[in-house]
């Protein structure tokens, strides 16, 4: 008897770690892109997601199995975020969000472009770099949306704002991030039109 | 249903985030609608190319690999 391993110990390590790898692990390219949004570069993004890993490992037993692992995580990684990286910024942002006008790129290229073909032509890193510029509000909102399919309400549960702010943080964003991305696609000649 | 409430609800169209009723509204007003429905192509196209753009990255193998580490020291 004293030769057997006690059943009563290691079978939930082991089933700690399964039901995390299986639920949560899973999601790691989701926390490494969404970090890498929020935190702006790879070495940074690359502490805030093993953080989050590590402090959703610690709190495990706190999570309902088969809920929405992914919508938890992105929490942790937000808040890990918010107090270790974001503290750190020298210049923290003054932008006033409410001044920000919305601007509507599609009556712009309605007559010369109105199936967007113009977008087809800018690549990866213009479209990132262009989001890595909106206000961290909007960006947040944006990439969790956009990038991340995540619902309106999943986003408000992470982000601790109400529906309707996320509503329209995210027409405003969109907006924003078309205004950008449409600019430098005058700039760059791939469309006539006259600079947002 | 007018094109202001229409453009004004694209987004939430787009995004499923509608409620049944107001969802058959928005979509009897872009069957109808022409210039409505040109924006809403643009739209839906514009959250297709975004979403394409931005998803090719993936957490770096290293990465994974220092997470192991970290949690189950392997």
């Amino acid at each position: 008897m004293a030769n057997t391993p006690s059943p009563d110990v290691s079978p939930p390590v082991d089933e700690k770690r399964a039901s995390f790898e299986r639920e949560a692990l899973v999601h790691l390219d989701v926390l490494y892109r969404v970090a890498l949004r929020l935190s702006g570069n790879p070495s940074d993004a690359d502490d805030l997601v093993q953080e989050t890993m590590l402090k959703a490992y610690r709190a495990w037993d706190q999570y309902e199995k088969g809920t929405n692992a992914k919508a938890w995580l992105l929490t942790i990684l937000r808040h890990a975020f918010i107090n270790e990286y974001r503290r750190r910024t020298r210049h923290p942002e003054t932008v006033d969000l409410d001044k920000i006008e919305p601007y509507a790129v599609f009556p712009e290229v309605q007559d010369e472009d109105p199936q967007g073909a113009f977008f087809d032509r800018i690549v990866d890193d213009e479209v990132l770099r262009a989001i890595d510029q909106l206000p961290v509000a909007f960006r947040e909102t944006l990439v969790l949306s956009d990038v991340e399919g995540m619902s309106y309400q999943e986003i408000a549960g992470i982000l601790d704002i109400p529906v309707g702010t996320v509503k329209s943080r995210l027409f405003r964003a969109r907006q924003l991030l078309q205004g950008k991305l449409y600019d430098y696609a005058v700039e760059m000649g791939y469309i006539k039109g006259s600079p947002a | 249903m007018n094109c202001r409430e229409c453009v004004e609800h694209l987004y939430e169209f787009l995004d499923r985030e509608l409620t049944p009723e107001l969802e058959r509204e928005i979509r009897e007003h872009l069957e109808d609608c022409p210039p409505c429905g040109e924006q809403y192509d643009f739209e839906e196209l514009f959250l297709k190319f975004l979403r394409a753009r931005c998803r090719t990255q993936g957490a770096p193998a290293e990465l994974k690999k220092r997470v192991l580490r970290e949690l189950f020291g392997e």
